[in-house]
Formats: structure tokens, sequence, C-alpha cells
């Protein structure tokens, strides 16, 4: 895969610390500087790559220009969230009523699955404006990285809020309002009595109006979440997979590869990043204090065990398969310069590999 | 563990391992575990991630939901919060169809799914019928080592009972609540273990951890685990040497582990042990020195 054959859409994924962040910004800016309209999207970016890039706060939510064909955001699950309630609300009142609502906002802020979500549906929203040429998300760090791809069935499946309110039918009213127990009779009662001895019924009342409110969106929810997955399994939208060195870190990156290409996504190089450098024997003479561990007989080790690793993987993955090693840096990239400079090797390395 | 950092927590019911992923958080869970155990406390180690990872670092069978006993005085246990909720939905509800329909209801799905601090609550409070031995079937356990899940603050473990407590009043879950709350308030009797990397992100994180944790449990760690640090420079070595490349990645590396640990020190001035990167895969000699360092 030559710089020319990138597609309009790079999702970089893995596990949490290997360094996709920084990928993702170093992938953009090459895009960028081939005179590309790219925007990198990000999430929790560190202060260093905030300050490589050049971006703050004020990229939450709006993309922030760096070079002149490079643009960065900013991720925020609760206020993209807000935005799509809001496009979807058929009035004012709708939206308010959501938007007010005790259990959203815990939803909003803490679901799991609901930033990964959010991520697609921004992505979504991007990739339609047709502002950009090429868009790299990176993706939040999650300890399995096929959260990510669950995530949007996931919350659309619990958003799905008909088969919450058939459930509810019996017990609250129109209003959200508990219906008078008698009713019931004792099957109903038992089971509200157990719902709120396990549940509260104060928080199933606010979740029954939450749901309430939340029914006219539903359509709007759905639909827009199978048109993510299109564009999640378009062939135009690859998966660029990172991976932590070491041996490890090798059943992970397999089982994410492989359950990518099942499911009919796209899957580019596989990136094992952080690599410690292979030394040899006669580099490594001790030079550590005394009664320290010393630190390239350390290095020596690592240097090993990542070698290893990396190896073992390519074999596993296949050879029709690019898998680059990146190195571990002195340090984390904090200007755009020691990002281009990740980036070159990158792409060094990737044609190297195929 | 003689007047070490330790010796405050040798006598906690519950201790919370907090960290973010891949800071080697299992591990330190693992040490942990083994020295209490080691000091005759009799410990299990309760492990949430989604996938089990704490069995591999002793050397024993994957739970599987079930308590393995690791050695004479050490279990350990992986647990899907969503057993715990499952199983006090049981115990209350008797009747054998009644407990179908609520555990199959779409109410009960989305509540366990999106209530707040449930999950959380169902994970303290089955750490506190352990050490009570009020867990049918369980060995006698004097405490509970929580490795917290990597997803989210660690905080929202402790965060949790005063959440439920907003909405759930009365019945089993009001009053186990109202225990874990007492329990996870008391300094005595509940610990919290922050693990962190030397390295600007975790240590971010750490940071913002600890503030979370004053802010909303009015709690301070009672230990800060550094781990994973590259081996420290001699000034003689650094003069001497910095030619060959994995030397001068080793000591930037190094100087980078230096300022983030300086950066920890400005802000915390508690209890903190430094445990350095070992040339060992995970298991039980790496579990075995991150011992022999809390211990010192």
């Amino acid at each position: 895969m030559s710089e020319q054959a990138w597609p309009p859409l790079v999702i970089v994924v893995g596990a949490g610390g290997v360094g996709k962040t920084t990928l993702a910004a170093s992938m953009g800016l090459l895009s960028a500087e081939k005179a590309e309209d790219t925007l990198v999207m990000t999430f929790d970016p560190s202060l260093r790559l905030k300050d490589a890039l050049g971006v703050g706060e004020e990229a939450k939510g709006d993309e922030v220009q760096v070079t002149d064909h490079l643009w960065a955001s900013l991720l925020d699950a609760k206020q993209t969230f807000d935005r799509l309630v809001a496009r979807y609300s058929p009035d004012d009142q709708a939206r308010d009523r959501i938007l007010h609502n005790r259990y959203y906002n815990h939803l909003a802020g803490g679901l799991a699955g609901i930033l990964e979500y959010m991520a697609v549906e921004r992505l979504f929203e991007v990739s339609e404006s047709g502002r950009f040429e090429r868009i790299v998300l990176d993706t939040p760090p999650t300890r399995q990285a096929l959260d990510f791809l669950e995530a949007p069935t996931r919350i659309v499946g619990f958003l799905d809020s008909g088969a919450l309110r058939i459930a509810l039918r019996p017990w609250f009213d129109g209003q959200g309002n508990l219906r008078p127990t008698a009713r019931l009779g004792r099957l109903g009662r038992r089971f509200e009595s157990y719902l709120d001895e396990v549940v509260g019924l104060d928080l199933l009342r606010e979740m029954v109006e939450f749901f309430q409110a939340f029914a006219p969106l539903f359509d709007g929810f759905r639909e827009r979440a199978e048109q993510v997955e299109k564009l999640l399994r378009s062939p135009s939208t690859l998966f660029v997979l990172v991976a932590g060195p070491g041996e490890e870190k090798i059943p992970d990156a397999l089982f994410f590869a492989r359950r990518l290409r099942d499911a009919g996504y796209t899957l580019g190089p596989i990136v094992v990043n952080r690599m410690h450098p292979r030394i040899e024997a006669h580099e490594r003479e001790g030079e550590g204090e005394v009664g320290q561990v010393d630190g390239m007989d350390l290095f020596h080790w690592l240097g090993d065990r990542d070698a290893r690793g990396f190896e073992e993987l390519g074999q596993l993955v296949g050879q029709d398969h690019p898998v680059v090693g990146l190195p571990l840096l002195e340090s984390e990239p904090s200007d755009v310069e020691t990002l281009r400079q990740l980036a070159s090797e990158f792409e060094d390395r990737l044609q190297e590999a195929e | 563990m003689n007047a070490s950092t330790l010796t405050p927590l040798i006598s906690r019911e519950l201790i919370v391992v907090t960290g973010k992923g891949g800071v080697g958080k299992s591990a330190v869970s693992a040490a942990l575990g083994g020295l209490l155990a080691s000091q005759g406390r009799r410990t299990l180690i309760l492990e949430i991630d989604p996938r089990e990872n704490v069995h591999q670092m002793l050397a024993a069978p994957p739970s599987g939901g079930e308590i393995v006993q690791v050695t004479s005085k050490l279990y350990l246990q992986h647990l899907q919060p969503r057993m715990v909720l499952d199983q006090l939905v049981r115990e209350r509800v008797r009747v054998e169809f009644l407990t179908k329909r609520v555990l199959e209801s779409p109410v009960y799905h989305h509540f366990s799914e999106g209530a707040p601090g449930l999950k959380e609550m169902a994970v303290l409070g089955h750490s506190l019928l352990l050490v009570q031995g009020r867990v049918p079937g369980a060995p006698a356990i004097d405490v509970v080592v929580v490795d917290a899940p990597a997803t989210g603050h660690g905080v929202a473990l402790l965060r949790a009972p005063r959440l439920v407590s907003e909405v759930i009043r009365q019945g089993p879950v009001a009053s186990m609540t109202k225990e874990v709350a007492e329990l996870v308030a008391s300094p005595d009797r509940c610990g919290v273990v922050v693990v962190t990397l030397a390295e600007e992100m975790p240590v971010t994180e750490a940071l913002e951890l600890r503030a979370d944790l004053r802010s909303d449990v009015q709690r301070e760690p009672d230990l800060l685990v550094a781990n994973g640090l590259y081996p420290p420079v001699s000034e003689s070595t650094r003069e001497t040497l910095e030619t060959a490349d994995a030397r001068r990645l080793w000591y930037s590396r190094r100087e980078l582990n230096d300022a983030e640990l300086a950066r920890l020190d400005e802000h915390w001035s508690g209890p903190r042990v430094k445990v350095p990167l070992f040339p060992l895969d995970r298991g039980p000699e790496l579990v075995a020195e991150i011992e022999r360092e809390l211990a010192q």
C-alpha cells in the first residue's frame, strides 16, 4: 500500500497505551503533506500531542486547523450525544425532556460503549459533510479493541425503547406514573415490590420517562446506526490495527485481526508499536550500578522479546498481510517535526513490508 | 513486610487496586494478594475485567466465576457483576418462574446495564459478603483485593454506594448499600492502591484519579505504585556511554520516568513504591519480584 492508496477513511484501533493517538496524528500529517485536506479525530490526547498539534479545548466539537491541509478535533461523547438528540427531536420540548433527564445524563456520560458509538457517529457526520478528503479516526482506548465495533449495535439495542415500553406498560401509565397496584393483581404487586427493592422505583420512573421521551427519536437513531455500519464496512474504510510489542500481546492482536476480516471489514496494516531495538551481545557488558538491574541486560531481553513477538505475529497473520514494526521513541513527539519523522518512518517500513 | 509502606494495609478488609489498562494492575494485585497471604491473612483477589488475567500471574487455573484456591491462604475469583445481581434476584424472588421473568425482562436488563453505580455496587457488595462469611460455599476470607476494571476510573467503584443510595431506599440492595458505604468510607477497613507507569498519560490519569477520590469519596490513596521503571543511570555511566542507540534509548526513557516521578512527587507526598521493569514474562516469577519491591 503506497501512500496514494490510503482510502478516504482510516480508523486506528487497538488497546489502550499502545500509542494509537500519536500514530493517528502522524498518519494525518503524512496525508496532509500530500496536499490532501485531512482531519484527525481523536479522544483525550496527551498534553504533549495537543501541543504538537497546537490544539486545546477549543477543538472539542469543532475542527481546528493545524497546518495548511491538516485539521484536528477532540471528541466528547456527551456533546455528540446531545447534538444527536437535538437533531432527531421533533421539537425543543422533546429535546429538553431528554437533555434534562437524570437517567439520560448518566447514560450519556457513563454507559459502556457510548464513547465508541459517539465516535462513529461523529465520523459519519463529518464524512457526510464532504469537507475532508481524508479522515483519520483515533478510537477510544478499550481493553478489548473489539468493543469498538460492537458498540453501535449494542447501544441501539439498548435504546430500543419499543421493547421496554411494552414491558413497562402494565406498571406505568402514559405519564410515567406507577399505576395503582390494586389493578395489577398479586403477581404484579410482587413484581413491583421486587423491582423497587432491587432497582428502586424512582430510578425506574426516570428510566420510563427517558424511554418515553426517546421514543420519537428512535427511528432516526436506528437508521443512522445502519448507515454508520455500512460506512464502516465500506471498502473505502481501512482499519489500521495497532498493538503493543511482545509475545503477550499477540493473542489480542491476532484475535482482533481475524475478527475484523471475518466480519467483512477492510483490515489494513497491523502495526506493532513501541518495539525495543534488538541489541548485540557485545554491546551489553554490564554498566548498571551494583545491585541494580542492568539496563543493557534488560534492553537485550526486551529487544529479544519484542522481535520474537513481531516474527510470531507476522507468521500467524500470513505473509500476504503487512505487519509493520515501529520503534519505541526516545520521547513522545512534541512538535510537528517529530510527528513527521514518525510518519516517514512508518511509510518506509510499510513499503518494506509490502 | 516490617514497617514497610504496606504495614497500614495489612489489617484492611477491602483493598481496591486501580489504574488504567496496561499499567500492570493485575500483576500488582497478584503481588499484593501474595504478600497479604504470606502475612497470614486469608486473601481473595477479585478480578472484574471482562477477560481473566490474574490466574496467569499466579499460574492458577482460570476461575470462570468460581473461587479458586491458589495457596493455603490465597484465593482468586473472576467475577461478572451481572452474576452477582442475578444471584440477588434469585435469593429474593424464590419462585422459579418469577425469577425467570425478572431476569429475562427488558426492564431488568436495562437497569442492570444502565443503572448508575449498580454493577460497581454488586462487586463491593460481594466483597463485603465474602469477608463477613455470608457467601454460601465460600471459604473464610479476611481481605478482598479488588483488581478494578481497566475501563473508566476506579473511583467509579468507590463512588457507587452513594449513587445507588440516592435511588434505592429499601430492600436488600438498600441495606447492602448502607453497609458498603460504611466500609468504603472507613480508612481502617478499606484501602486504595493506585498503579501507574511513570509516563505522561498514565501519570496524568493517576493524578486525576487522586483528585476524584478526594472530591467524590473524601479519600486519599493509601499507596501509589509507580510501575515498569527503566533502570536508573548513574552519572559516570551517563557520561561515558552515550553512543549506542539502545543505550541512548534507555537513558531517555529513564529520564522520562524521572520527570514523571518528579511530577508525581509535586502532587503526592503519601506512600509510594517504585517498581522496576523486570526481564520476565507475566507469571509467578514476575509477581514474586514485585512482591519483593512492595515489601521493601
